[in-house]
């Protein structure tokens, strides 16, 4: 019992030496921040993260030439890695086949659907095959998508564009777009929604879909 | 043991009056389920970036793994420049995001590869050249799995780690080797 009692007192001794040692506050503050850092990582591995986008490829929707900065956007991870749900029309970032690194795209279709191709593309029409999404930049010229790298893997999806957070002029969600109210006056807003739902009428009129309406 | 009469006190109620909560109490089981979530939370990354002992099944690697009970090592933090011909390489299966399979490295890009040399998916002499940024895989039990050969060339970024060696069954616990070799060098 005696060597019992030694353990214990030369742990609790050990205690209050580290308590000791740990209570100047940057110490036990860097602590504090280590000890929950993997819950942080963790949200940006599976949950949301914030990333300027580059590039032109997307053009009207992101990087528009009137504006002035890069966008800054929320891209949300927990709906492609956890949920895997994919819909056409989502803009989503993917791994390039090429050189695995991080594009911006839009899925035009899913598996099963017939896609008509744009030019650099050998065949006239594409059926894309299990697993796979054919993605394209809402800018055909500045764009290298699907068109020249054929359908994409699921697997190289890894998250879904859900907000543009800057410049603030644009901020707010995406969403499927509408037809505008015809009886609404004819502002600049107005005919820039008008021309974003023919440019999304446009695009779902190069596909032939399949059954299903989305794909897990 | 005065802590463990404690615990045992407030567990299983010995006394005959109710045990009264208090705001205290409710903030401490946060606090132990939030530590908790915070342990899977690292429990995960470890798993997902760095490696890990994983269970494995199906015929695909036949002579390499069996179809089932065996634990293997994996790593998760290569880089495609420490790859070579002949790693067992794991990714995400090119026809389902939520599968990770296995398959042993062949070619990279730029390789002159033999599509099929058993004849099953193409005629066992058609040639096709690895594109840039993909590798061709196989499985070694080519009777019985699909790879490259249906799929055909997979992307750098589907690429998860690889698989180092086996830790059981203990009797064939080992270290992977690269059974590959150079014809001509």
């Amino acid at each position: 019992m005696s060597r019992l009692a030694a353990l214990r007192s030369s742990w609790s001794s050990l205690r209050t030496r580290w308590r000791q040692a740990t209570s100047p506050p940057p110490i036990k503050w860097t602590l504090f921040t280590l000890f929950w850092l993997p819950m942080g990582i963790c949200f940006t591995d599976m949950g949301y993260t914030v990333k300027t986008v580059t590039g032109r490829s997307m053009q009207p929707t992101l990087n528009p030439d009137s504006s002035t900065w890069r966008d800054v956007v929320l891209f949300d991870r927990w709906s492609i890695v956890v949920e895997r749900k994919y819909n056409r029309g989502d803009i989503v970032a993917l791994k390039s086949p090429y050189d695995a690194k991080l594009i911006v795209k839009r899925i035009i279709a899913l598996e099963g659907d017939k896609v008509k191709t744009l030019p650099p593309y050998p065949d006239a029409v594409v059926e894309v095959p299990e697993g796979h999404a054919w993605v394209e930049g809402d800018e055909p010229f500045k764009s290298e998508d699907s068109n020249h790298f054929g359908p994409v893997p699921l697997g190289l999806i890894e998250s879904k564009l859900s907000a543009i957070i800057w410049p603030w002029s644009r901020r707010g969600y995406l969403n499927e777009p509408s037809l505008p109210d015809p009886q609404d006056q004819r502002s600049p807003a107005w005919r820039a929604q008008k021309a974003e739902f023919e440019r999304a009428a446009r695009r779902r009129a190069r596909v032939e879909y399949s059954g299903s309406s989305s794909s897990s | 043991m005065n802590w463990l009469h404690n615990v045992r006190r407030r567990v299983i109620n010995t006394s005959r009056k109710p045990i009264k909560l208090e705001w205290s109490d409710a903030r401490k089981a946060f606090v132990i389920g939030l530590k908790m979530v915070n342990m899977a939370c690292a429990w995960h990354l470890v798993f997902e970036h760095v490696g890990g002992i994983r269970a494995v099944s199906g015929p695909s690697m036949l002579p390499t793994m069996e179809v089932e009970d065996e634990l293997i090592v994996e790593n998760r933090m290569v880089s495609i420049q420490s790859l070579q011909r002949g790693d067992l390489v794991t990714f995400m299966s090119p026809l389902d995001p939520t599968r990770g399979v296995c398959k042993r490295i062949i070619g990279f890009p730029g390789d002159i590869i033999c599509v099929d040399p058993t004849g099953k998916y193409a005629p066992s002499t058609e040639h096709v050249v690895v594109p840039k940024g993909h590798i061709w895989v196989s499985g070694d039990n080519m009777s019985w799995s699909r790879d490259s050969r249906e799929y055909g060339p997979i992307p750098f970024g589907l690429i998860k780690g690889k698989f180092i060696g086996r830790v059981w069954p203990l009797r064939r616990a080992a270290w992977f080797s690269r059974n590959f070799q150079y014809i001509d060098e």
